[in-house]
């Protein structure tokens, strides 16, 4: 999708992170959190990274990131089916009374600052 | 030493379509943001809508696109305020785009603000841009298939409406399974079928329109 603008987001996002806790030390390691379910990809992220953080505050640091599941809630058979793909039915009895919930949410978990 | 955020990425964008819809809100503007692929016939069947509501509801427009003003120029043609965006390669509008330009207009004299997006059914799911409404427009020469194949946008969207239905004879377009992953996805959206070439259906989404925005009308 749209990976270039959410790596500018998250440079910014990183900066304001470091303004606010007072810390003007090097970043060694940004973890985020990309739901299976946000249409982001992690590969393209990390692509995005590298081509984008040079000359920021961010250079050089680690990138950790963590692809969490959705889970659909079947309110006919009850199953919860971890997911990896927005699914319309459940992957269990194929009905579509269904609930997804998580895997969509892309966050900055945490930054990790050289003491 | 570990800085914990666990805050969301874009969170600024969200900040700024918030305050694009409170500034919306107060002009007394309903927004729509109008997304589908390119060449489904977005600015087409704005052109229809705006001549269906001539005299009910006075139509703006901020036309979204990579390069160029083809899309502005119908729309001044056509005697609506238009302010046109280049993205410069962007895939999609964003709020702050759209914040921009919004400045450029003058909202007192308009009651219904269209957003045409860039021509894109992936990457415009992501951005909020402070619209009241999200309409997917999509033409029958795509395919019946497109709701399963693109879910995020049709997820997050109030209406489908299916364009070029005069075309159906010459397609395997089967309008009843789009309806039906669309209500999947997406329960409560209104779905409309129009050709605006002929002006079917064309009448129905404008008091679709009309209504949505109602209490804002004069």
């Amino acid at each position: 999708m749209h990976e270039l603008a959410i790596v500018e987001a998250l440079i910014d996002q990183v900066g304001q992170e470091l303004d606010r806790a007072g810390q003007p030390g090097r970043v060694l390691r940004v973890e985020l959190s990309i739901g299976r379910l946000s249409g982001v990809l992690g590969e393209s992220v990390r692509f995005a990274f590298g081509l984008l953080t040079p000359g920021t505050r961010v250079e050089g640091a680690e990138l950790v990131i963590r692809e969490p599941k959705a889970v659909c809630n079947c309110r006919a058979c009850h199953a919860q089916s971890e997911i990896d793909d927005l699914v319309v039915e459940c992957p269990r009895c194929a009905s579509t009374d269904i609930i997804i919930e998580g895997g969509r949410d892309l966050l900055l978990q945490s930054i990790e600052i050289e003491e | 030493m570990k800085i914990v955020a666990a805050k969301k990425i874009l969170k600024m964008n969200d900040q700024l379509a918030a305050e694009n819809h409170a500034a919306l809100e107060a002009a007394g503007v309903f927004a729509l943001n109008v997304v589908g692929s390119p060449g489904a016939g977005k600015t087409t069947l704005l052109e229809a809508l705006f001549a269906q509501l001539k005299g009910r509801l006075r139509p703006g427009v901020i036309e979204g696109d990579i390069a160029g003003s083809i899309d502005a120029e119908r729309m001044e043609t056509i005697g609506v305020p238009v302010v046109q965006i280049n993205t410069d390669g962007a895939c999609h509008l964003d709020a702050h785009m759209v914040a921009a330009a919004g400045k450029e207009l003058d909202l007192r004299e308009i009651d219904l603000l269209a957003i045409e997006n860039v021509g894109n059914l992936v990457c415009t799911s992501g951005f909020d841009l402070g619209e009241h409404l999200r309409i997917v427009v999509l033409s029958t020469s795509e395919g019946d298939d497109k709701a399963v194949k693109y879910p995020a946008i049709f997820q997050g969207s109030q209406a489908l409406v299916i364009t070029k239905i005069d075309l159906l004879p010459y397609l395997n377009f089967d309008a009843q399974r789009i309806t039906a992953d669309v209500k999947r996805l997406a329960p409560e959206a209104a779905v409309f079928q129009v050709s605006a070439v002929r002006g079917d259906g064309i009448a129905e989404v404008a008091d679709w329109l009309a209504e949505k925005c109602g209490r804002r009308a004069r």
